[in-house]
């Protein structure tokens, strides 16, 4: 038997900058090294706590479900809606560039430490300290103690009071925020058809199905016999579909055009032939849990995205991408091409990660000179 | 959940290990340190320095007092786990890959390498399991693995057989006293290593996990497997839960396809499987390389893992995960709660 105890803490915190009378709120802030989960297990009130009740220090197997709990920056009235939760204190501060130039040597003069002991029990804790950077930092703490006895394996609780050795043996009691941290939060729930939800490809019947069908079709085209769809023949416009020579080979080429045309589109849909625009293709089918292109970028695509005109025919996506990659990340280039020739148009989309990117590159390119030709760069519009 | 990050390595993991009673948690990487953590908040006790080498494999005897480590410096070492410090040194010709106790930590069994023109062996040693006796330097028994070496091994029940798994994909039995090949049986599919073996609690079967993507159940008097559990990657380890019947299975990309494969991410997910109905329930994610090794807490409140990343990762289960039961499993408690009470009112 051993008894532990859970804390409150209800934190404020201010900085004065020196020389100046602004008090400084800092952001929220969540995870990192200031991770509030820590606030139970911070040195100073691990070893109160031990001390009160001198067999180990804690026992709450899930210490850090509290860093979700909002961090509180004002004082105030110590009662507790939720009496087992734990409000955070961020002892550290972060830096701010802001305060860099106020620098200057500071009183290290310090206000003694405070404690309050409250009408409901609770205990108010005002310290003084100061931070990296010269800062006088008030660090206010409510901290209720209650106490609920566990039954601990007594092997356990003596190996708690173990004292830490090796690299460790100068940390202090509780986790050090340089080896242990908190992740982020996980919803794990186990569920029997999970491999239906995740829609797993393999498992489709219809997808399967078509795979089987197609096994030992080959593709064959009309008109040059070549291993292609015969919409997809370089030849197509300039030749006919072979005739009588073709004829024989004609029948199952057709079934294998179809079955892969049903392939594409709604696998197993039954409308064998039928149109099917290409963004409904993959419905249901093999594609389904792929993705599909420019599902990724959307609407943010459209911002950053700019449109590049008078680009020689020669040239190459690589280049464009090498000389726009200068000004940022670039997510994506499209340079059309002819299909046939496989000459360039003479457009291009440049899409940026970042807009701002973007805008630079857009004033600075425009007017470049590539390739014996000037480029004309402006923001792609809108697709209707 | 929140998982515990615990960033004490800097590189791979290797191995990591739950004592008996689920309070600590033991680390081995390839930056030649091994780490003891506090499991219920990840807190750091100690470091236990003196290998040169990678660390392969750690265990830890059934009272947590010593604790066994194999490392690529040839050497296997005991340590005192209170204190970090190093109770004995054996060093062997090749580097060790995997060290186990047996069930009363009487025995500590080491698998060497086989390299330089030496075979793949399984040594046994005696152990005192007392921090202040002199460790004895010879080795109670060797078994000298003349097919394909040994790549993981473990003690069964009482001691009675040593199960080993193989380079190409068979397990062996051996005897516990006198180290004869009793059974070689291919389990998993031929040349593909298997990469971990963890026991259940009893130690009357044991759960594998391989290269060739599956993860068997099998038990260890008569070398049956029992259940299948097939994943979509090879897998680095395997382990039971302990209150839920569940397996978990961790693996991913080997670190060195993972630039050269076109999945969008790498399948470094922790997959836990019904360890009954062999099918899959969830995955847990959270890592960036694949999980080398996995572990569950004896005491079924969490389970722990460690990835090519350098961090282990420890996740305590939520309420949602105690009360997952299939159909029948609900039935059956049910009809277990009605007889209950029946007796009760009786």
């Amino acid at each position: 038997m051993c008894e532990t105890a859970a804390l409150i803490f209800r934190v404020s915190k201010t900085i004065f900058a020196p020389h100046s009378n602004i008090q400084k709120f800092p952001p929220p802030k969540n995870g990192g090294e200031n991770c509030p989960g820590f606030s139970n297990l911070s040195p100073t009130k691990n070893r109160r706590q031990t001390s009160a009740t001198s067999t180990h220090r804690d026992d709450n197997p899930r210490p850090f479900q509290s860093s979700t709990a909002p961090i509180t920056r004002r004082a105030e009235p110590a009662e507790s809606k939720q009496p087992h939760t734990v409000k955070m204190a961020a002892v550290q501060q972060k830096h701010d560039w802001a305060d860099d130039d106020e620098l200057e040597e500071t009183s290290t003069e310090l206000p003694p430490p405070q404690k309050i002991t409250n009408k409901d029990g609770s205990t108010t804790i005002i310290e003084y300290r100061l931070n990296d950077n010269g800062q006088k930092v008030k660090t206010t703490r409510r901290i209720r103690y209650i106490t609920h006895r566990e039954v601990v394996n007594p092997r356990v609780a003596e190996r708690k009071s173990w004292t830490k050795f090796g690299l460790s043996v100068k940390d202090g009691a509780g986790p050090a925020p340089d080896t242990t941290s908190v992740g982020e939060n996980i919803i794990f729930k186990p569920s029997f058809n999970w491999r239906q939800d995740a829609k797993d490809e393999s498992k489709d019947p219809n997808a399967q199905a078509m795979k089987d069908k197609l096994k030992d079709k080959k593709v064959k085209c009309r008109i040059c016999n070549g291993e292609h769809f015969t919409a997809r023949c370089p030849y197509k416009d300039t030749m006919a579909p072979i005739g009588e020579a073709g004829a024989a080979a004609d029948v199952a080429a057709s079934a294998a055009d179809e079955a892969a045309a049903a392939s594409q589109g709604a696998a197993g849909a039954g409308k064998k032939g039928s149109y099917v625009p290409p963004a409904l293709r993959g419905a249901g089918g093999a594609a389904a849990a792929g993705e599909r292109m420019g599902g990724k970028y959307g609407e943010r695509d459209d911002l950053a995205t700019l449109r590049v005109t008078n680009v020689s025919e020669m040239a190459e996506e690589q280049e464009l991408r090498d000389m726009f990659e200068r000004f940022g990340r670039v997510t994506r280039v499209f340079l059309a091409k002819d299909r046939d020739t496989g000459l360039a148009k003479g457009f291009a989309f440049i899409s940026f990660a970042d807009r701002s990117d973007a805008v630079k590159a857009c004033a600075k390119m425009d007017g470049f000179g590539f390739r014996h030709l000037i480029l004309r760069v402006e923001f792609a519009k809108k697709a209707a | 959940m929140r998982p515990i990050l615990l960033s004490g390595h800097e590189r791979a993991l290797t191995q990591i290990k739950y004592n008996r009673d689920g309070d600590l948690l033991f680390s081995v990487s390839k930056d030649q340190q091994i780490c003891v953590w506090f499991a219920h908040n990840g807190e750091r006790l100690g470091t236990y320095h003196g290998h040169q080498g990678a660390i392969w494999t750690i265990d830890v005897d059934p009272t947590s007092t010593i604790l066994a480590s194999g490392s690529a410096d040839n050497t296997i070492r005991l340590w005192e786990i209170k204190t970090g410090r190093l109770l004995k040194t054996w060093d062997f010709p090749t580097a060790v890959k995997r060290v186990e106790f047996s069930e009363d930590g009487s025995k500590l069994l080491g698998v060497t390498e086989k390299r330089m023109g030496h075979l793949g062996t399984i040594v046994v040693l005696d152990i005192k399991l007392d921090v202040d006796a002199e460790q004895s330097d010879e080795k109670a028994m060797t078994i000298v693995c003349e097919d394909s070496k040994a790549t993981v091994a473990g003690w069964s029940y009482l001691s009675k057989y040593i199960i080993a798994g193989h380079e190409d994909g068979s397990v062996s039995q051996f005897d516990g006293k006198n180290g004869d090949l009793l059974y070689n049986i291919p389990i998993h599919e031929l040349n593909q290593p298997i990469t971990d073996l963890q026991w259940s609690h009893d130690r009357t079967y044991f759960i594998t996990a391989s290269k060739d993507k599956t993860s068997k159940l099998i038990t260890a008097k008569d070398l049956e497997v029992l259940k299948t559990y097939p994943a979509d990657t090879p897998l680095n380890s395997a382990t039971i839960t302990r209150k839920k019947d569940f397996v978990i299975l961790g693996g991913g990309q080997a670190a060195m396809d993972v630039t050269t494969t076109s999945a969008r991410q790498g399948k470094f997910e922790a997959r836990f499987y019904h360890k009954i109905f062999e099918s899959e329930i969830g995955r847990v994610r959270g890592h960036f390389g694949p999980l080398n090794t996995v572990a569950a807490d004896p005491t079924g409140k969490s389970y722990a893992s460690g990835g090519e990343d350098g961090y282990v990762r420890i996740h305590h289960f939520d309420k949602g995960y105690f009360d997952f039961m299939y159909e029948v499993e609900r039935e059956r408690q049910n009809k277990l709660n009605q007889q209950q009470q029946q007796t009760i009112s009786a």
